[in-house]
C-alpha cells in the first residue's frame, strides 16, 4: 500500500515538474530553450523574450500551480470533513460568493478594474463567513446537514446577484465570460501579491488538519473518544477550504470543479482515503492537472487562448471515469 | 415598332416585379440596430420604435429624436408584450438577438436580420433594406455617399501604425479581430492591426499576452463598455500590465480609452468615424 502511495505521489510529481518545464517553454510566441533557460538563471539581455518568460509565463505557472494546489487541498478538506463526497468549495458559497465580487466589479465599477481579485477574494470570504454563522447557531449547531443547506442556499443566493447583474449590464457580459469559464492570466505578480497571505494562511490550517480529520472519518464519536472536536475540526476544514478556494477564484475565476474531483482521482489512485496521503497528492495532483490544462489553453489555438475551465473538465472527467470503473 | 414593344413589355415587366415591393412596403417598422435604424432614417422612413443601445444615442440620426426606444435584453432582445402593443409589421432585428427572432415571427410580424461587420457589408445591407422598405433608389444614393465618406475618410494615409484594439477591460480583454466592425474600421483608417489577418467566430477573441509583447504594439485602443469618467482610471490599468508596460503604446502614451460605440456597432457613419480614428488615436491625419 505505501509503495503505492509513494508511486502514485512520485508520479504526481514528475507529472508537474514536466508541466513546469512546458509551462515555461511553450507559448503562443516560439522562445528558444536556451533562452528560457537563461531568463531564468538571470543571464539573458533584456528584451522580449526574457519579458515573456519571467514577466508572463513564470507568474502564470506559479499562479497555475498553487491555484491548482489551493483548489484540491480545499476539496479533499471539505470531503473529509463533512464525510460527502461531492463536497467542493460550491458547497460552501466560495465560488458564488467570489463570483459574485468579481462580476460586480466587472460590470458596475469598470473603472476599478484592479480591485477585481480583492472584490473576489472578499466576497468569497463573505459567503463562506455566512454560511459558517448559519451553520454554526441555533440548533444542531456545527452539523453537516446544516451546514451543506447553509452552503446551497447562499450559493443560490450569489448566483441569483450575479445572473442578475449581468442581466442588468448585458452589453458588458463579455467582460465576464473568461471569469467565469475560469482562465489563468498574464499579469505578472501582482495578483500574487494580493492573494498570496490568505492562500499560506489556508495551506498552513490544512496541515494542521491532517491527522484530526483522519480521526474524524472513523465518525464524530470515535473521534471525540480519540481528544478530536469534530465541530471544530469541520470548522477550521471550512475555514481553511474558504481562504484556499476564495483565493484561488481571485487569480484563475470559477475552477470549483477541480475542487471536486482531484481529491476522488487521488482516492482511487492510491487506493487509500487516508489524509495524510489525500490531502499533499491533492495539492500535487491538483497543481500537476492545472499547470498542464493552462499550457494546453495556452498553445492548442495560439495565440488565441481558450478558457481553462472547460478545458479541465475535458482532461479531468475521462481521466475520473477510468479510475472510477477500474476502482468497480 | 417591334423593338418598341419589346422595351414597353421590358418595363411593364420590371413594374409589375417591382410593384410588390412597394406595395408590400410596411408602414409601420421597428428597428433594434443602430445601423438599421439610421438607415431607415435617412432613407426617410421613421421607426415606430428602435432598439436600446450602449453609448448613448449621439450617433442616432436627428431624425430619429422623440422616436420610442425599446430596452433591449440578451439573448431575447426586446420584449415581445413591449413589440406587439406597437403593432409593427416589420422589425429589424440583429443577429445577436437571433433567439427572439422565434418569438417576434410567432407575431406574425416579419423580421430582417441586419447588422454589418464590416463597410463593404454595410453598403450592402443599406441597399437590402432600401429595397425592403421600397426606397430602392434613396438606398441606392446613401450606399453611394457612404462609400465616398469612407474613400474622402481614406486619404493621404502615410502611417501605418500597429494597433491592440480590445474590447471590454477585466482580466481577459477580447481583442477585435479583422472580421469585426472596428477591426475593419481601423484597417480603413490606415491602423495596421496586431491580429493581422486572424479571423473567429463572432470577430473577437482573447489572444496572449505573448502576442502583444513580441508583436509590439505602437497604438492600444480599448473598448471597455465603461463611462467617459472612468477613462482615466482604465488608462492607468492598461498601462499598468506588465504584459503591456514595455510596449511602444505604453512608453509613447499612445493608450487610449474610447467609451462611445463607434469601434463596436456599425453605423451609417463609417467616414466619419474613420476620421475620428485618424484624427485621435492613429494620428495619421493633417
Amino acid at each position: 500500500m505505501i509503495l503505492r502511495r509513494t508511486a502514485v505521489l512520485a508520479v504526481g510529481l514528475v507529472a508537474l515538474v514536466c508541466g513546469f518545464a512546458a509551462s515555461l517553454a511553450l507559448g503562443a510566441v516560439q522562445v528558444p530553450l536556451h533562452d528560457v533557460i537563461d531568463a531564468l538563471l538571470g543571464k539573458a539581455e533584456p528584451g522580449p523574450f526574457k519579458q515573456i518568460v519571467l514577466t508572463l509565463r513564470l507568474p502564470r505557472t506559479v499562479e497555475a500551480m498553487v491555484v491548482g494546489a489551493g483548489l484540491g487541498v480545499a476539496g479533499a478538506l471539505l470531503q473529509g470533513a463533512l464525510g460527502n463526497p461531492l463536497a467542493s468549495p460550491d458547497v460552501i458559497g466560495v465560488t458564488a460568493g467570489a463570483g459574485f465580487g468579481a462580476v460586480l466589479i466587472l460590470l458596475v465599477f469598470p473603472g476599478s478594474i484592479a480591485l477585481l481579485p480583492v472584490g473576489a477574494l472578499v466576497f468569497g470570504l463573505a459567503a463562506a463567513a455566512l454560511v459558517f454563522a448559519i451553520a454554526w447557531t441555533g440548533q444542531n449547531a456545527g452539523s453537516v446537514g446544516k451546514l451543506i443547506l447553509a452552503g446551497i442556499a447562499m450559493a443560490a443566493l450569489f448566483t441569483a446577484g450575479t445572473t442578475s447583474l449581468m442581466t442588468a449590464y448585458p452589453d458588458r457580459v463579455q467582460s465576464v465570460i473568461f471569469f467565469i469559464a475560469g482562465g489563468l492570466t498574464s499579469e505578472g505578480w501582482r495578483e500574487l501579491e494580493v492573494v498570496w497571505p490568505y492562500l499560506a494562511v489556508g495551506f498552513v490550517i490544512a496541515l494542521g488538519l491532517i491527522r484530526p480529520l483522519d480521526r474524524l472519518a472513523l465518525g464524530d464519536d470515535v473521534a471525540a473518544s480519540l481528544g478530536a472536536r469534530p465541530r471544530l475540526v469541520r470548522l477550521g476544514a471550512g475555514i481553511a477550504a474558504a481562504l484556499l478556494a476564495a483565493g484561488a477564484a481571485a487569480l484563475a475565476g470559477l475552477l470549483g470543479f477541480l475542487g471536486l474531483i482531484v481529491p476522488h482521482v487521488v482516492r482511487l489512485a492510491g487506493g487509500t482515503a487516508s489524509h495524510t496521503f489525500v490531502v499533499p497528492a491533492s495539492a500535487v495532483g491538483g497543481a500537476a492537472l492545472l499547470v498542464a490544462g493552462d499550457t494546453l489553453a495556452r498553445t492548442v489555438r495560439a495565440p488565441i487562448e481558450l478558457p481553462v475551465g472547460p478545458l479541465m473538465v475535458v482532461i479531468g472527467v475521462p481521466l475520473f471515469l477510468w479510475l472510477l470503473r477500474k476502482a468497480v | 415598332m417591334r423593338r418598341l414593344a419589346v422595351v414597353a413589355l421590358t418595363a411593364a415587366a420590371f413594374a409589375v416585379i417591382a410593384a410588390p415591393a412597394g406595395a408590400a412596403a410596411p408602414k409601420r417598422v421597428v428597428a433594434l440596430t443602430p445601423f438599421t435604424a439610421n438607415t431607415l432614417a435617412a432613407l426617410g422612413v421613421r421607426p415606430v420604435a428602435i432598439g436600446q443601445t450602449l453609448g448613448g444615442r449621439e450617433r442616432f440620426n436627428k431624425r430619429l429624436k422623440g422616436v420610442r426606444t425599446l430596452p433591449m435584453s440578451h439573448p431575447n432582445g426586446p420584449n415581445l408584450e413591449q413589440l406587439a402593443s406597437l403593432n409593427p409589421r416589420m422589425v429589424f432585428n440583429s443577429p445577436t438577438f437571433r433567439k427572439g427572432s422565434v418569438g417576434i415571427r410567432s407575431l406574425e410580424i416579419k423580421v430582417v436580420e441586419s447588422d454589418p461587420h464590416n463597410i463593404a457589408e454595410s453598403v450592402a445591407q443599406t441597399r437590402r433594406i432600401g429595397r425592403i422598405v421600397g426606397k430602392r433608389k434613396q438606398a441606392d444614393k446613401l450606399a453611394l455617399k457612404l462609400l465616398k465618406g469612407v474613400a474622402n475618410a481614406r486619404r493621404n494615409i502615410r502611417d501605418r501604425p500597429t494597433v491592440l484594439l480590445i474590447l471590454g477591460v477585466g482580466r481577459t480583454p477580447f481583442v477585435f479581430l479583422r472580421n469585426s466592425w472596428g477591426g475593419d474600421v481601423l484597417r480603413n483608417a490606415g491602423g495596421s492591426l496586431l491580429t493581422a489577418g486572424r479571423r473567429d467566430r463572432g470577430g473577437f477573441a482573447r489572444i496572449s499576452d505573448e502576442v502583444v509583447v513580441a508583436e509590439d504594439p505602437d497604438v492600444i485602443i480599448a473598448v471597455p463598455h465603461a463611462a467617459a469618467r472612468d477613462i482615466p482610471s482604465i488608462t492607468r490599468y492598461l498601462r499598468s500590465n506588465p504584459a503591456w508596460s514595455t510596449t511602444s503604446a505604453v512608453r509613447n502614451k499612445r493608450v487610449y480609452v474610447s467609451t462611445d460605440n463607434s469601434l463596436l456597432q456599425a453605423g451609417t457613419d463609417a467616414g466619419k468615424v474613420i476620421r475620428t480614428v485618424r484624427r485621435k488615436y492613429l494620428k495619421n491625419a493633417k
